[in-house]
């Protein structure tokens, strides 16, 4: 950035902080128990076949720059299920200079308890500054599928990443043992980083896919038939199933993984269609 | 402070690593390849020059960087279970969580044996880590001599399911001392927050070499 950009360039401008938190809880019979909602945060409680239920949040912001701050804290009680979905794919513009985007989701389960966590595709713009953090808390016997998606620029539009930073966390912990983390880290020249070999080669996109359920192991050659070249599953200790799916673009992603979470859920949220 | 451990000259240090990470030293990494013999076996591949990208990568965005973090809380740390439970999470496959957890535990098992240390399982670097510190050897050489044992092992690995000749695979080795040095240097001042990476291909190789057959690994 130069010093001497004019004043109608200056990011503080185009693009103030914005904050959202979301809380919602989920009680016996799939009913809404707590919902609190605050800033450019917002949930929609969509009527759908299913019998989980479903909350699709909305970000009235637009999208994310550095200096946000957003937090969703989801508490499913026992033997209830909870879908969490977003609108629309969530876009993280250019940061302020020393600013940081910082999005969390915490979610806890109670025994019983399942929750189906599946955000839209996240955007990353040229010199965004995003840290995520997702932790859930799960009992026992609790199932979470959870799955999330970073596009690195918009293939289609010539869009590349020549400075920024992404850190993306993942932490679950069943009966209070620490069985998953997941630990994506892309500083700089990102769209470089990710053309390396062995990292993402040709492919723009990754879409990380967990699902926790006593009956994972019974679900891996299902999903290990279901992987398109360059992906993988692997049940990496008793209960955990972990895929991580590469593509060249997000269209291709999400037709990849339809089929991959319909098997892990039945339908999907309206959301996810192509 | 990382000196001032049992051991009175630097030279004794440097010798007990060399002995902890020689080939000789029963850990079975013989055993693994981290995912390169699927990477092979499907063509992906080739040479050396191949080799050299996968190992950079796997060395600058995977599991070299993230085990030098983890090595060095481990050592800093009072609470190595703690961190233990954290890399063992952070496995992306089974094979990946066998491959550090076999190896940390036959390193114990070892350790104890003849240095009469009392470690509890761990995984590879978190064991190293925890013994350098016990006997007071200096975490950077630790750090450096780590991923270079780290980066021969692999190198070695190649040498079997690919066609790689004797003075090839030094060169590598050599060739890559300066990565492992400068991530060695990196992690002295990186804490859990740094741990992360974007090795995608290495790890989905990882994941895909569960079902490979016929196989001379176990990852």
């Amino acid at each position: 950035m130069t010093l001497a950009a004019p004043l109608h360039d200056d990011p503080h401008h185009l693009t103030p902080r914005a904050q959202g938190v979301l809380r919602i809880g989920v009680k016996a019979g799939n009913r809404l128990d707590t919902l609190r909602q605050s800033g450019a945060s917002k949930a929609l409680f969509p009527r759908h076949a299913g019998g989980d239920l479903l909350a699709v949040t909305l970000n009235t912001a637009g999208g994310v720059t550095g200096g946000d701050r957003f937090s969703i804290a989801a508490q499913v009680a026992q033997g209830s299920h909870l879908t969490l979905t977003t609108q629309t794919a969530e876009r993280i513009y250019k940061a302020q200079p020393g600013q940081t985007a910082r999005m969390t989701t915490e979610a806890a389960l109670a025994p019983g308890a399942r929750l189906d966590w599946l955000p839209q595709e996240t955007i990353l713009f040229d010199r965004c500054r995003l840290r995520r953090r997702l932790t859930v808390d799960m009992a026992n016997d609790a199932i979470f599928l959870g799955v999330e998606t970073l596009v690195l620029g918009r293939a289609l539009m010539g869009e590349r990443i020549e400075a920024g930073f992404a850190k993306d966390d993942v932490r679950i912990t069943r009966g209070g043992d620490l069985i998953f983390a997941d630990a994506i880290a892309l500083d700089g020249a990102i769209s470089d980083q990710m053309a390396a070999a062995w990292c993402g080669g040709p492919a723009n996109c990754l879409a990380s896919v967990t699902y926790v359920a006593p009956d994972a192991e019974a679900r891996l050659n299902t999903l290990r038939a279901l992987m398109p070249a360059n992906a993988g599953v692997s049940l990496i200790r008793d209960g955990v199933l972990f895929a991580r799916v590469l593509a060249a673009d997000s269209h291709d992603l999400r037709r990849a993984l339809i089929p991959v979470l319909t098997a892990l859920r039945g339908p999907l949220p309206p959301t996810w269609t192509l | 402070m990382a000196t001032a451990g049992r051991c009175r000259m630097p030279t004794e240090g440097l010798l007990t690593l060399m002995q902890w990470l020689s080939p000789g030293f029963p850990l079975g990494t013989f055993s693994y390849s981290h995912g390169l013999e699927m990477a092979v076996a499907d063509g992906r591949l080739r040479d050396a020059a191949g080799l050299q990208d996968w190992i950079a990568t796997v060395l600058t965005h995977g599991t070299g960087r993230n085990d030098a973090i983890l090595l060095a809380e481990a050592y800093r740390s009072d609470d190595a279970q703690q961190i233990d439970a954290l890399a063992r999470a952070l496995a992306p496959s089974r094979e990946r969580l066998l491959e550090t957890t076999a190896q940390g535990e036959a390193f114990c098992t070892t350790v104890n044996a003849v240095w009469g240390l009392d470690l509890r399982p761990m995984c590879l670097p978190v064991a190293v880590g925890r013994a350098a510190r016990m006997q007071g050897i200096a975490l950077d050489v630790t750090l450096s001599a780590y991923l270079h044992a780290f980066t021969a092992g692999l190198i070695s690995a190649a040498q079997r399911c690919m066609p790689l000749g004797q003075t090839q695979a030094q060169r590598i080795v050599a060739d890559q001392t300066p990565l492992c040095l400068s991530l060695a240097q990196a992690a002295l001042t990186q804490s859990i927050d740094d741990l992360g990476g974007s090795a995608f291909l290495a790890d989905i190789a990882a994941m895909q070499h569960e079902t490979l057959q016929p196989r001379i690994f176990r990852s």
